[in-house]
């Protein structure tokens, strides 16, 4: 009867042991597989119930047993495992097949820019910041009294003829409002002088406006104006800043060169031109008179330059005999289409995607 | 302003040595002064082979009836040729001939032709032909008295020229002639001016003549009275002198006050005086309501604040801008009364720009001519060529004098002129260069002088401008390139405003380079706009900012909003080409304010009287006509999370308290960081899409950032993560469609905030599987939900901080929320339900 037992038991384990290889053939993937697990050696498995007859066994057949169990118990282990690695692989394999054309993906539409003048704006804060000078603005629409008196452009002068002005009407009042959109950034210099104590380094960045609309002219534009007021304050200092603006801002060492000329907020007065960083040079290094920027003269004219007139200071309550001062001024827009080899200065205002994305950076 | 290389030379002694300079360097030479060159233009080239010649013999043409050959003696042989004009003197008369091989202005060369089967070997010129005057009708008649043979810019030197075209800034009027030009490039080029000698003939005084009855707006007048003068064409020189300076020649008087314009830069007025009521001018204010008739035939009606020239009767002058028609010198006039005057610059500047009228003659005035020296030199040149040109004899003249300006006494000190420039300027060369232009100079010390300018130059009015006069001709090239020392370093101080500044603008940078990584393209609008676009906005008309004198409409209206920029630009390029448009821009809107806050400090003033200007950071999306991408709301809102998430601010998106009319009314939200609006996201509202005209079926998606109420410079602060997992909880419920999904999530948290809990116990809490601590997994509309309502499911998050939590504490917490956060619900709501 006992021996009985013990034949059965046996005999069950190597019966699982033929049916779990027969199921294991069937077996396509890992979730299958791992139901075949726990089907035989789960904690409920068949396999794993058997080793529950143990102890119906006399205990010198347990250790035959526990040997047999042990062993049919490793080979179905063994089969999973061995079964599992041929699945993943075989997965892999299928992972590895597929295919995705990425050199279809649409580059362009994923990039984004930054406006030509926004980036020549930034430029210009970057080298001037680092010259010392901080970066201000002001308001748009200006009051006559900082856009023209306080600048030593009494009203009834020839001089405001030099800047074409856009007139705001009042809140209330539609003539004789005296408010304007600012002609120039110089208010800000006055602005500035106003609300500080010298020394000041200032340079002043934004957005004008002038009643001029061509090829050349747009009636908004933007214009960067310098101010540095101290003592001892002079015309050469104005020429080694400038020196050291286009040097920095171009990369490379350019000359500055000054021509007499009027503006009525400085006296002396003056227009600067750089060097041309853009002719194109033959292989000594020599520049080559064709260049297109340049027209062949070398020279760029920039803008205008001078030393602040006294009148402006004493406006400003800054006494002229205790401190000097000089300013100087240029156009953004201008620099930008320099920069980047822009033709036609409406190209800037359009918003033409085309025209834009060519700026990504 | 044009000037002529060869009137110039005449009023330069010449070059120590002799040498000549080639006209580049003399232009350069004269944009080294701050007279820019602009233009340079060299006339009369080629016309060398143009000579006078004789008429010997006419004959007509065998082929052609308006055609004659004419013998002409051009010095050296009597050669045929054919003509078509009829106006070709009899034998012996002279003409102008142009020899084969001559090249016309235009590039035409003269060549042997046969014309209707007869051989012609040069041509008879016209004016126009030769390009020294306007006239085409016939050929030009010389005077008889002219030898054959002789080149024609031998005979009239003005022909071969170089015109350089000055631009003169307005501080410089005395160089608005040939004399002031001269006088300024003489002391430049160390060549003596040589002015003209003219002098006033001695004549009785008349004192009737003139009587100045408006002393303070009229500084000085020079009458002066002719007779017997002849008014017919000006001889060939001047004509030629005029045409070269772009101006019209008239008849020889008119012709004498151009030339003395051009040459002393000082306007002068000729009137007929046969016809001015008692032959006698009187300088006074207008009546207001005075008409008067100008030379260009425009009608004027005067005010009381113009200054006129008028006879015993009428105005016949608005003074110093234009004379009057019934006045004018014609043909037939014999007496004259010539006008040499100075005017108050300001007044005539009023008056040119009450009547818009811009003349020679203002713009000189305007600027403040000369009322000494020049001024007389230019009556006197007027009076010498009046008699040999007209024939005329001046009989009488008057000088009255009113009000002027006192020219300055200025002290000019070395030490300053070194302090300014950073250059030392020698004595004897400030000395030399101060003479040279005429202005007075005492020295009054070691190195200090004692200055008076002339009269011609009122721009000297302080030590700095006599400082640019010796910088201009010591050479601005001279300066050297000196770095002053600062009296403090740079950057130790943070001036007042300027922390916010620089904030602002890297709040600007920021924004912007968050926007770029979204693949937007910043565009530049105007700032100015049609006021149309701004009216789906609605704000009213008096709180706008209107340009009181735009180029045309679309400049007239300061934009309230930013979107019409950005539907412009994306219109525009929908028309051009049919990609996806991807736009954004920061910039300002202006209003004025409704109320503003009180400021002080030094400009609080003027600031008071401005409009508001505030900073927005706007993008608008749209796919292209012809593709298939395209965008819904919730991308504006997404671009609007990341951008704002750049500066570290946490956005909300809630329902607008009161719908933005631009905006679709059912695809719009506000957006809000810590509780404030700081902008909103949306569908462009349909109606604006047609008004920009897209195209049909195009969708534009926008959203603006007020960057006024947001803050950079963010420092994010840690908080302590999770350590036991989160428990989840599942709500469905039923509410109307546009009850928007936040109202339903702020109920819950408010809810919640509101349940009581225990000091360890679960919170809602952001969960593993979520981004938030309430999730929206499904919007569901359709079978099983009533009309006008949908299933939103939300997954709620809980977790205890420092422990596990147990599924009855959860559930007890996430029943309670519910019911209170339905019960609230159903205020606004009543159909709201759980499911
Ligand atoms: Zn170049």
């Amino acid at each position: 009867m006992l021996r009985g037992v013990s034949d059965d038991v046996t005999q069950a384990l190597g019966a699982e042991q033929q049916r779990f290889e027969a199921a294991l053939k069937e077996v396509g993937d890992a979730d299958a597989l791992y139901e075949l697990q726990v089907q035989y050696i789960g904690k409920k498995g068949s396999v794993s119930k058997l080793r529950g007859q143990m102890g119906k066994l006399a205990p010198e057949e347990r250790k035959a047993f526990g040997m047999a169990f042990n062993e049919v118990k490793k080979a179905i282990e063994a089969a999973l495992e061995e079964r599992k690695e041929a699945i993943l692989g075989a997965a892999r394999e299928a992972d590895l097949g597929r295919v995705e054309d990425l050199t279809m993906v649409d580059t362009l539409s994923a990039v984004g820019s930054i406006h030509p003048i926004t980036r020549t704006r930034r430029e210009l804060s970057r080298v001037f910041r680092k010259l010392g000078f901080d970066v201000v603005d002001g308001p748009h629409v200006e009051h006559e009294l900082y856009n023209f008196d306080k600048l030593n452009i009494p009203a009834d002068h020839p001089a405001r003829d030099m800047q074409d002005t856009f007139f705001v009407d009042g809140q209330s009042t539609k003539n004789d409002s005296n408010l304007v959109l600012r002609t120039h950034t110089s208010p800000v210099q006055i602005r500035t002088m106003l609300g500080r104590e010298p020394p000041i380094r200032i340079v002043a960045m934004g957005t004008v406006f002038r009643k001029d609309d061509d090829a050349t002219h747009s009636p908004m534009f933007h214009q960067i104006e310098g101010l540095c007021i101290d003592k001892g304050v002079t015309m050469a200092d104005l020429k080694a800043t400038l020196y050291r603006f286009v040097s920095a801002f171009f990369g490379s060492d350019l000359k500055v060169r000054l021509r007499p000329s009027f503006f009525p907020f400085v006296e002396p007065g003056a227009e600067f031109d750089m060097e041309c960083p853009f002719c194109p040079t033959n292989e000594a290094g020599e520049k080559l008179p064709s260049c297109s920027v340049c027209k062949g003269s070398c020279w760029i004219e920039l803008g205008g330059a001078g030393m602040v007139h006294p009148k402006v200071l004493q406006a400003c309550d800054v006494d002229p005999q205790e401190y000097t001062g000089w300013a100087f001024g240029f156009g953004i827009d201008r620099m930008a289409t320099l920069l980047h080899g822009v033709p036609d200065l409406r190209l800037l205002f359009d918003g033409d995607v085309r025209f834009l994305e060519q700026f990504p950076c | 302003m044009l000037i002529s290389r060869q009137w110039i030379e005449s009023l330069l002694a010449p070059a120590p040595g002799g040498a000549r300079l080639d006209d580049d360097a003399f232009a350069d030479a004269i944009t080294s002064l701050g007279l820019e060159v602009e233009c340079v233009t060299r006339y009369g080239e080629g016309l060398r082979d143009v000579v006078v010649a004789e008429v010997k013999g006419i004959e007509p043409h065998p082929g052609a009836d308006k055609l004659r050959l004419v013998d002409v003696f051009d010095g050296e042989r009597t050669i045929k040729v054919v003509c078509g004009a009829a106006n070709v003197p009899d034998p012996g008369g002279k003409i102008a001939f142009a020899r084969l091989g001559a090249v016309l202005p235009g590039g035409f060369e003269i060549g042997a032709r046969e014309i209707r089967g007869v051989p012609s070997e040069g041509m008879i010129c016209a004016e126009e032909e030769l390009g020294i005057g306007p006239d085409s009708d016939g050929i030009m008649i010389l005077p008889t008295d002219w030898t054959p043979g002789t080149p024609l810019p031998e005979a009239v030197p003005g022909i071969e020229d170089t015109v350089f075209e000055l631009g003169i800034t307005p501080n410089r009027p005395d160089a608005l002639g040939h004399v002031g030009v001269a006088a300024d490039l003489a002391v430049k080029l160390r060549r003596a001016f040589v002015a003209p000698s003219d002098t006033l003939a001695e004549v009785p005084t008349d004192e009737g003549l003139v009587s100045l009855d408006a002393p303070q707006r009229c500084g000085r007048y020079i009458g002066r009275s002719f007779e017997g003068a002849s008014v017919g064409p000006s001889p060939l020189w001047l004509r030629v002198r005029l045409h070269r300076l772009a101006l019209r020649p008239i008849n020889n008087v008119v012709d004498i006050t151009n030339y003395v314009l051009m040459l002393w830069g000082q306007p002068m007025h000729a009137f007929d005086r046969a016809r001015l009521a008692e032959g006698r001018v009187v300088v006074r204010l207008a009546k207001a309501g005075e008409r008067m008739t100008a030379l260009d035939d425009a009608k004027l009606e005067l005010v009381a604040e113009d200054l006129v020239i008028a006879d015993a009767k009428q105005p016949q002058a608005l003074a110093g801008v234009m004379g009057g028609k019934d006045s004018g010198v014609e043909p037939g006039a014999t007496t004259l009364l010539i006008e040499n005057a100075w005017f108050q610059p300001g007044f005539v500047r009023s008056s040119a720009r009450r009547h818009q009228l811009s003349t020679d003659s203002s713009y000189r005035f305007e600027r403040c001519v000369d009322f000494g020296a020049r001024l007389q030199g230019a009556a006197a040149t007027a009076e010498r060529l009046l008699t040999e040109l007209a024939g005329a004899t001046v009989t009488g003249g008057v000088d009255v004098g009113g009000t002027v300006p006192v020219p300055p006494n200025i002290v000019l000190r070395a030490q300053r002129v070194e302090a300014l420039l950073g250059m030392r300027i020698p004595d004897d060369e400030i000395t030399r260069v101060l003479t040279g232009l005429e202005v007075a100079l005492e020295p009054s010390g070691e190195g200090t002088w004692s200055c008076t300018p002339p009269t011609h130059r009122p721009d000297l009015d302080c030590e700095e401008d006599l400082i640019e006069e010796l910088v201009r001709h010591y050479g601005l090239d001279r300066l050297p390139s000196t770095p002053s020392v600062p009296s403090e370093p740079p950057g130790l101080r943070v001036d007042p405003g300027q922390r916010e500044a620089d904030e602002q603008a890297s709040l600007e940078d920021a924004v912007l380079d968050a926007m770029r990584a979204q693949n937007l393209h910043e565009v530049l609008s105007f700032a100015f706009t049609d006021p149309s676009d701004l009216e789906p906005f609605g704000v009213p008309a008096d709180r706008t900012v209107t340009v009181t004198n735009p180029l045309r409409i679309q400049t007239s209206t300061m934009r309230t909003h930013m979107m019409p920029g950005l539907l412009r630009a994306a219109s525009l390029n929908l028309a051009r080409h049919a990609r996806a448009v991807r736009l954004c821009e920061v910039g300002r809107i202006y209003d004025w304010p409704e109320s503003r806050p009180q400021t002080s400090g030094p400009t609080a003033e003027v600031d008071a009287k401005l409009p508001r200007e505030q900073r927005r950071a706007v993008f608008l999306i749209c796919g292209g006509a012809r593709q298939a991408e395209s965008y819904a709301g919730s991308d504006v809102a997404t671009i609007a999370a990341s951008v704002l998430g750049r500066l570290g601010a946490r956005v909300q998106l809630r329902p607008a308290d009161a719908a933005s009319a631009w905006l679709h009314p059912g695809v719009q939200a506000r957006l809000d960081v810590d509780g404030s609006p700081v902008g909103e996201v949306g569908e462009v509202h349909p109606d604006l899409m047609r008004q920009f005209e897209f195209p049909e079926g195009i969708r534009a998606y926008y959203g603006e950032l007020w960057l006024d109420g947001l803050q950079g410079g963010h420092v994010a602060r840690h908080q302590t993560l999770p350590r036991f997992p989160s428990t989840s909880r599942d709500l469905s419920l039923e509410i109307p469609i546009r009850t928007a999904a936040s109202s339903v999530v702020d109920a819950l948290v408010t809810a919640e905030g509101n349940a009581e809990h225990t000091a360890d116990g679960p919170r809602l809490s952001q969960g593993d599987t979520a981004g938030g601590a309430i999730e929206i997994v499904e919007d569901y509309r359709g079978k099983g939900v009533p009309e006008g309502h949908r299933a939103l499911l939300l997954r709620l998050h809980y977790r205890a901080p420092e422990r596990s939590v147990t599924d009855d504490e959860v559930q007890a917490l996430h029943a309670a929320v519910v019911e209170a956060a339905v019960a609230e619900l159903k205020t606004a709501a009543a159909s709201i339900r759980v499911r």
